[in-house]
């Protein structure tokens, strides 16, 4: 530099600092203040804990004072280190359907690193939790294709059982107490039977006679199509599918069913069950087809309960009876055994909720 | 023995970083590839953890983008800054020493990335040690090339000058700040910044690095002037002014704040000022020289990097806007579209300027031109059949997300993408092959060709 001292910077300090001032005022703008501004904003009553407290509350240190993860926080670790956040994303948008309430700037409060995600090869998992039980998430986490045809996620069956059953954990928090809370379960407002919104006056536009038995027969070809394989074919409840699912499906024999208008058993079939697999129908079907459905529906015996004591039953002690199962269904059956043996597996975490698939 | 490993040689240091890039770039695009795979077949390396699609993509990631990219970058810069300064390099010895702390990253950070110690921020996965690493050799660089530019023999500065300087300032300061390694965040600022940083390494570092190389090589190349200075000084700026503040678009339906997102969608439309700027510069200073396409391939390079950039720079601003964001967020067009920026224009760019400038410095001619050809082709197709396998993949998932069908019921439609994007990254895996042999046999060669005799870069006639 000694000897260039002409040239040097001269002329050029000027621009400099522009460049450095223009940089600086947007690191402020675009990081800082949404920081400071955000900062205020409290963790919402939605939002995750991965800490162990004890009784009094107080958060668990370890000795170099770094707090100690619950099994959720444990899980959340597996869940970043093995990159799930690649393909599923963990926000709902407000134009999603289907994967559930929304989430808000407070249940991020103890989100760190971020896992919004930026792609969706796969579902959102917002609130994906207490949905399918342990077993199927830990089947499917191990081999995807035994448990959904022509998915393709990687199988992560090199992850270790403590790995496995922390990530579990993890998936079944999701969006949990988001779905506790009653305020969430519904949008009833907009189909209110007695209410006369559009909604209600378009598909009045569709709907045949529902007491006729014409529609009670065009409703059963559709209800064996499309509804059968969770309510069974003669909507007991008891479908192939069912064998699966940690909230059963409705048992349509139940009394309580009488009690539904023809506008409360159309709602429920255009808009499913929140925090079930109960889809919302009005995205496949036609207003026409539901009505016919709702026909069908009415039809069905509902004064007496009839109790199917078996499904086709998932039970650990009828695998064993059953030798011609698929080979990977056995490696899985083994797999569970084996982590209930080392005491890392918990069956339904949070445990049955009662009623919720009838839609009560 | 600290020569041979630590050369004081002038343009060792450039050659040095490009020869590391090209070792990354096959090593990071077959990452790539072998994750396109598993799309189609995906159980293809099932039970092999390191392998798994999830622990390629950020290896593939952070391989191509600061393994090859950034390094090729690097490497250009060096050759550029001292050529436009007319002066040597203010050392060869510390950017070579350089060039090894780099390459140690990439390799262990790759090895690390495959093993699952990630951060688990996209764009940043590189662990704590890494990041410190990285720092480092982005401040030797910055000092060696600043210093080199108060040490210059012009007075003015040429426009690639002022765009290299503005990378070499903001990419320390973004990678620092980005990568937040001593600061932990609340959840939505978390992403507030990582996205801040995953756009500005985009903005503040390829694509100030990209232009400023290919406002270089065109005027070089062509042998015309470039064809007005302020409007490439307008560019810069505009650049300078607009880029930073848009990376909330990758957040814009999520619950920050609204003003936030309403500042990324402006400014992200105000990108297009600069672009067509700098577009316009380039079309204009090939007034008159459109033949040389026809025999000068690292022009021709630079030309397609070009058009690329006329591309993903609408389609960029385009998928910013809310009402289309609102539709095509979370599918692989945006895939699609990161990778049109970084492989198809700055990708292009720096071949360009690595065939052009690698003649020179070793003084030796290509080993190959029927190679550089297929290098050419099979990379401007793989990349084209690429980019429109996701693009319509991603306009397929839009509709599936928009409609809220389960999964199930669509992916089924999208294999047929997934296998063209595989055939794809295949052709522009062989080609990325082609480059590195030719390169290392024209390492190999022995005969010095004159200087002069370089100007037309690869004539067609004298080709093997």
């Amino acid at each position: 530099m000694s000897d260039n001292k002409k040239i040097g910077a001269r002329g050029y300090v000027l621009p400099a600092l522009v460049v450095i001032f223009s940089f600086s005022l947007i690191y402020i703008v675009v990081v800082l203040i949404p920081d400071m501004t955000m900062v205020k904003i409290h963790p919402s009553e939605y939002a995750m804990e991965y800490v162990q407290k004890d009784e009094k509350g107080e958060i668990l240190r370890d000795d170099k004072g770094i707090p100690v993860p619950n099994a959720a926080g444990r899980g959340r670790k597996v869940y970043i280190k093995e990159g799930c956040f690649y393909c599923h994303s963990q926000f709902v948008r407000p134009q999603d359907r289907d994967f559930g309430s929304r989430v808000y700037a407070g249940d991020y409060a103890n989100e760190t690193p971020n896992i919004l995600g930026t792609s969706r090869t796969g579902p959102d998992l917002s609130n994906e939790g207490q949905k399918l039980p342990d077993a199927w998430h830990i089947g499917h986490l191990r081999d995807p294709r035994a448990y959904t045809p022509g998915s393709i996620m990687p199988s992560f069956s090199f992850l270790g059982d403590e790995d496995m059953s922390d990530l579990v954990e993890y998936i079944q928090s999701l969006g949990q107490k988001r779905f506790e809370d009653p305020k969430n379960r519904q949008i009833y407002e907009a189909y209110y039977p007695e209410a006369d919104t559009a909604f209600w006056k378009k598909s009045e536009h569709h709907k045949p006679n529902v007491d006729s038995a014409a529609a009670a027969n065009a409703g059963a070809g559709i209800f064996r199509q499309n509804c059968a394989v969770c309510h069974g074919t003669n909507g007991l409840g008891n479908g192939p599918n069912a064998l699966a699912m940690a909230k059963k499906p409705a048992n349509f024999s139940e009394p309580f069913y009488k009690s539904y208008s023809d506008k409360t058993w159309y709602y429920r079939v255009a808009e499913g069950v929140p925090g079930t697999r109960m889809p919302r129908w009005k995205l496949k079907l036609a207003p026409e087809q539901m009505w016919y459905l709702v026909a069908y529906l009415k039809t069905l015996p509902q004064e007496k309960e009839v109790i199917i004591e078996k499904f086709q039953t998932i039970n650990d002690k009828d695998w064993e009876d059953q030798s011609s199962l698929p080979q990977r269904l056995v490696d899985t059956y083994e797999n569970i055994s084996r982590m209930k043996d080392n005491g890392t597996y918990k069956s339904n975490p949070g445990g049955e909720i009662e009623g919720v698939a009838g839609g009560h | 023995m600290s020569n041979k490993f630590l050369s004081n040689e002038e343009g060792s240091s450039p050659k040095f970083f490009w020869y590391s890039a090209i070792f990354w770039l096959v090593i990071g695009m077959g990452a790539g590839l072998l994750g396109a795979l598993e799309f189609s077949f995906p159980d293809l390396t099932k039970g092999v953890e390191q392998l798994s699609f999830t622990r390629l993509r950020p290896a593939h990631v952070n391989t191509v983008a600061f393994g090859w990219l950034s390094m090729a970058n690097i490497g250009s810069a060096l050759f550029i800054i001292p050529a436009l300064c007319k002066t040597k390099l203010f050392s060869e010895k510390l950017a070579n020493f350089t060039c090894y702390v780099w390459n140690f990253v990439i390799g262990a950070g790759f090895i690390s990335l495959l093993n699952g110690y990630t951060e688990g921020r996209e764009y940043a996965e590189y662990r704590e040690p890494f990041d410190i690493l990285v720092l480092v050799g982005l401040a030797l660089l910055s000092y060696n090339l600043f210093r080199t530019v108060l040490t210059r023999n012009v007075k003015k500065l040429y426009v690639s000058v002022w765009y290299i300087m503005g990378a070499f300032f903001w990419m320390p300061l973004v990678y620092l700040v980005g990568n937040r390694t001593f600061v932990a965040m609340d959840g939505l600022n978390d992403g507030i910044l990582n996205w801040f940083y995953g756009h500005n390494i985009l903005g503040m570092w390829f694509t100030v690095l990209g232009v400023g190389i290919a406002y270089y090589m065109v005027p070089k190349m062509t042998g015309r002037p470039v064809w007005s200075h302020s409007l490439s000084m307008f560019g810069f700026w505009t650049i300078a002014f607009f880029y930073a503040p848009t990376g909330t678009h990758h957040l814009l339906q999520s619950p920050v704040p609204e003003w936030l997102k309403a500042l990324a969608v402006i400014f992200s439309a105000a990108l297009l000022i600069p672009v067509i700027s700098v577009l316009v510069n380039f079309y204009m200073s090939m007034k008159g020289s459109w033949w040389m396409l026809t025999t000068n391939m690292p022009l021709r390079f630079v030309l397609t990097g070009a058009f690329w950039y006329f591309i993903t720079c609408i389609q960029g601003p385009f998928q910013a806007m809310r009402g289309v964001n609102w539709y095509i967020h979370f599918t692989q067009w945006v895939v699609g579209h990161a990778h049109v920026a970084l492989l198809g224009t700055f990708t292009f760019f720096v071949i360009g300027a690595m065939y052009y400038g690698l003649q020179r410095l070793t003084g030796r001619r290509i080993y190959s031109v029927r190679l550089v050809k297929w290098h050419y082709w099979l990379l401007l197709v793989g990349f084209t059949l690429f980019f429109f396998s996701l693009t319509i993949a991603g306009l397929q998932q839009a509709v599936g997300w928009a409609l809220a069908y389960p999964v199930a019921q669509w992916s089924l439609t999208l294999v047929p993408m997934w296998m063209v994007r595989s055939i794809g990254g295949t052709m522009m895996f062989a080609s990325s092959c082609l480059f590195a042999y030719n390169i290392f046999m024209t390492m190999r060669e022995n005969s010095i060709t004159p200087k002069d005799q370089l100007d037309i870069a690869v004539p067609v006639e004298e080709g093997k």
